[in-house]
């Protein structure tokens, strides 16, 4: 446990260091979190067809409120600690691939939620939205990661556990 | 068919993080005073006298330095940069709501209420830390007197306290204190 303590925080700490670099932050980050207001405008509009997305903000055309997508609110925080936990974990490569691959889909679709969720909690009231922007969905995307994670870990193949661990 | 331990720890961890939530937010005025302290003797010890009061309104931390401006001609204001600790502190809830989940002691929560500290606090410092030397202009960020490597450090410092820290440790305190039930997870050949 004090290996993986240790890798996951290098890990962690590299992932870190390379998404805040300017060409990481134009190639991934800012097109990902771009794609994700479109992506929430686009599901919105199933229901609301008064919403508009511009680059990282999403708005009602009804009341003129608008949430941009920012750093902490795009995933990508939360898939990068994903990524550090899954491979600092002792695990087949293969398996490691799948976790992330899998792994990503549900962070970020809970991600979506709370996009959508938010946008709409913020027009009916800012304290409420203070509360689950900057606190309550935090936690719950962070839950999501552990949970992901302790599944991930339980679905492993016991024998190339084994192996692994002797590794 | 034994329950699912997986399975209960989710369902409890659910059930525990609105309580914890709610003791967290009730306690916040108290928590605050005692990360604020603590934040100030951490500010004293890297630039000495900068910081000459610490005062609370409510949740809210607001520290008092010896930066003046002059917003107009022949007018002078000591600058007083507010900070939300909550902002830094959540992670208290999960935490414990974690610990609760697992069914941890109480002595365990305890120490993990108190690991938890320093990473509150950097939180707290490197907020202060950024409204002096990084955000303002240039009349205060020179009295704030950061060198240019001090100020990435703020805010390679500050991105951590803020995006990092409240929910990766609580989950990495909560993993070192139940290594047995992470490492039961794992099945057996």
């Amino acid at each position: 446990m004090t290996r993986f303590a240790v890798q996951f925080v290098v890990i962690v700490c590299l992932l870190f260091a390379a998404e805040l670099t300017p060409p990481v932050q134009r190639a991934l980050v800012i097109p990902w979190t771009e794609g994700l207001a479109s992506l929430s405008a686009a599901l919105v509009t199933v229901f609301d067809a008064q919403v508009i997305a511009a680059s990282r903000v999403l708005q009602s055309t009804r009341n003129g409120f608008a949430v941009s997508i920012e750093a902490g609110c795009n995933g990508v925080e939360a898939a990068l600690i994903l990524i550090a936990a899954m491979l600092a974990f002792p695990a087949p490569w293969r398996h490691r691939l799948l976790g992330i691959a899998a792994g990503l889909i549900a962070v970020q679709s809970l991600n979506v939620v709370r996009v959508l969720s938010l946008f709409y909690l913020g027009q009916w009231n800012a304290r409420a939205f203070e509360w689950a922007h900057l606190y309550l969905w935090q936690v719950l995307i962070m839950l999501d990661v552990l949970i992901v994670w302790l599944i991930w870990i339980r679905l492993l193949p016991p024998d190339r556990v084994e192996a692994a661990d002797a590794a | 068919m034994p329950p699912d331990p997986l399975r209960g720890f989710i369902l409890r961890a659910l059930l525990w993080l609105p309580l914890c939530f709610a003791a967290w937010y009730g306690l916040a005025a108290i928590h605050a005073g005692v990360i604020g302290s603590l934040s100030r003797g951490a500010i004293d010890l890297f630039r000495p006298g900068l910081v000459t009061g610490l005062e609370q309104a409510g949740r809210e931390l607001v520290f008092v330095t010896r930066i003046l401006v002059h917003p107009a001609p022949g007018q002078s204001a000591l600058v007083l940069p507010e900070v939300n600790p909550l902002l830094y502190t959540y992670g208290l809830a999960f935490f414990a709501a974690l610990m609760l989940a697992a069914r941890a002691k109480l002595w365990q929560l305890a120490v993990g209420v108190l690991l938890l500290l320093p990473f509150q606090v950097w939180g707290v410092v490197f907020d202060f830390l950024l409204q002096v030397g990084i955000r303002p202009g240039p009349e205060i960020t020179v009295q704030a007197g950061l060198s240019a490597w001090q100020r990435e450090a703020v805010a390679l410092g500050y991105q951590l306290g803020n995006l990092v820290f409240p929910t990766v440790v609580p989950i990495l305190l909560w993993g070192g204190f139940n290594r047995d039930f992470i490492a039961g997870l794992r099945r057996r050949a």
